[in-house]
């Protein structure tokens, strides 16, 4: 028993003759009365209450109940909520809080404590869903899930455009009127969903997992439009913060105005301070990428033409030495091709190979025209005159000079009709010999024809003719 | 279109990446040439795919199914009339 009840018997210790004295009729309760007692006075006296004070020692225990005390300088008060009352509770209850709490006394018999059963919570200096978005900014900030590393660029060019927000607020207008005027072809799938009230931020988490299934939505915009913090509260809650975070595509969040910020916006993976800048940057990502592919189009355009200058030059180079002068009039040749192709690469990839298709018919034309080996020949005599005068400017440039030139002269026997002769290729010519023969619907039975091979020629009489397929 | 541009990025990326070996030079005439035509394949149709898409509002629905947006969505008929053009 505690001292303080045994002290004052020290003090004055009882008059022996008082043992004696008969005591009035001793009523005897049971532990278990006199608790129950003590309850009901304490329930029925004091009634509904508001308690301040700072919540410490809390514990969520497995069955949803929560157990703290509420405690201040002076003196503490054991307190309960209950799973039933906790739940409606938009923040964590968390030891340090400073909470005013509403409820009633109670006492829990089987260990003869006396509680506030607490049916509200509100924390002091600050607003309940503050304290609530504190919180889960915390949590997830805790988990990475805000990480820089995390974010996404933005599709260079999204095929679809979603969209989840009201069917009538003002972000939707506001999205469309911006996508109206900056890129009037945008693809948009919209999905409408309740941005405000109880449950909306289950309802856009799960409208924006459908939306990024569409196939083609390369990116979202999840937001609405401005309002108060509990208006805007679906999107601090965190079913929505993990759906975005989960989203396989990026997410853009545009909620409220420039000064609302929002879970979502956090986890976002980029932040739009309005609907309609969310609308802007999808736009500007378009912009960007159409200005990009301008400027490679410019680069490979000038990469090219640099590439062709380059090569002239070089011929330049080889034709205006001393002595290779007469081996101009080929190296014009080639000189002029590379012009005709600066000129063809202009045009479209698919002209361009047409037309190199008629350039070398040309080129084989012209070959025929000419005896290509006689020309080789003066070719030959004057690099041989001119290797004399090249020895005295060094053996070493006459080398290369050669090597070249030999390259050169390779190339061009390559392209001569007794080459391609040698190869087991024939010429037909009309009998005069004055034209060849392409075309089999030229000549009819009966004709005669020569051909030419690689040694000699043949006299022969056409039986029979068989045009093209085509 | 060419069965080997696959989409946007991907021929946007390639024709970065053709510039930059072309700037570098030291191609063979016919390596140059060839890579030209692939690019100026690849910047076509990156050109195509930036203004080919058509103007469209499509709505999803509750049972997941898409519908084009119509006028009773409180949207003005030009909002939506472009469909198509």
């Amino acid at each position: 028993m505690s001292g303080l009840f045994d002290h004052p018997f020290e003090e004055e210790p009882p008059a022996p003759e008082a043992i004696d004295t008969p005591r009035p009729r001793r009523q005897i309760v049971t532990v278990a009365e006199l608790t129950a007692g003590i309850r009901a006075s304490l329930e029925s006296g004091f009634g509904e209450l508001w308690v301040e004070g700072e919540i410490s020692n809390c514990r969520v225990w497995n069955t949803g109940h929560v157990y703290f005390t509420l405690k201040d300088q002076a003196a503490q008060l054991k307190a309960v909520m209950f799973r039933s009352a906790y739940r409606y509770l938009k923040f964590k209850i968390d030891d340090g809080i400073h909470v005013v709490a509403r409820g009633r006394l109670s006492v829990y018999e089987p260990k003869g404590e006396y509680q506030l059963v607490c049916e509200h919570l509100e924390p002091q200096g600050r607003g309940a869903l503050q304290l609530a978005f504190e919180q889960l900014k915390r949590k997830l900030q805790a988990e990475g899930l805000f990480a820089t590393a995390r974010k996404r660029p933005l599709p260079a060019l999204p095929r679809k455009i979603g969209i989840v927000t009201s069917l009538d607020g003002a972000a939707l207008k506001d999205i469309i009127k911006v996508l109206s005027r900056r890129h009037p072809n945008a693809h948009l799938v919209l999905r409408p969903v309740r941005v405000q009230g109880d449950g909306a931020g289950e309802d856009i988490a799960r409208a924006l997992k459908a939306i990024a299934r569409v196939p083609g939505v390369d990116v979202v915009i999840v937001g609405r439009g401005g309002g108060s913090i509990e208006d805007l509260w679906a999107f601090n809650e965190e079913i929505l913060a993990r759906a975005i975070a989960a989203s396989p595509v990026p997410v853009i969040s545009a909620v409220g105005h420039e000064v609302d910020v929002t879970i979502a916006d956090f986890v976002a993976d980029l932040r739009a301070p309005t609907p309609s800048a969310a609308a802007e940057m999808v736009v500007t990502a378009k912009e960007e990428s159409s200005a990009r592919i301008n400027r490679l189009q410019g680069r490979l355009e000038a990469a090219m033409r640099a590439g062709i200058q380059r090569r002239r030059q070089a011929l330049h180079v080889l034709t205006s030495r001393r002595g290779l002068a007469g081996w101009q009039v080929r190296v014009a040749m080639q000189g002029r091709h590379i012009s005709e192709l600066t000129h063809a690469l202009r045009r479209a990839a698919a002209v361009l190979v047409a037309r190199r298709g008629r350039e070398h018919q040309l080129r084989v034309a012209r070959l025929e025209a000419r005896d290509v080996c006689r020309s080789l020949a003066v070719v030959r005599s004057r690099l041989e005159a001119a290797d004399g005068r090249l020895a005295a400017t060094g053996a070493r440039a006459v080398e290369r000079a050669q090597a070249r030139l030999a390259a050169a002269v390779g190339r061009l026997e390559s392209l001569s009709p007794l080459g391609v002769l040698a190869r087991g290729y024939a010429v037909c010519w009309n009998s005069e010999r004055t034209a060849i023969v392409r075309d089999a619907d030229t000549v009819n039975p009966g004709d005669r024809v020569r051909v030419t091979l690689h040694k000699g020629e043949l006299d022969c009489e056409v039986h029979g003719t068989h045009g093209s397929d085509h | 279109m060419d069965p080997t541009i696959k989409d946007f990025e991907s021929a946007s990326a390639e024709l970065e990446a053709i510039v930059k070996q072309m700037e570098e030079g030291d191609l063979t005439l016919e390596k140059a040439l060839q890579l030209y035509e692939r690019g100026v394949q690849l910047s076509r149709f990156c050109h195509s795919r930036l203004e080919e898409a058509e103007r469209r509002l499509e709505i999803l629905n509750e049972r997941g199914e898409l519908r084009p947006a119509h006028a009773a969505m409180g949207l003005t008929p030009a909002d939506e009339s472009g469909k198509g053009r």
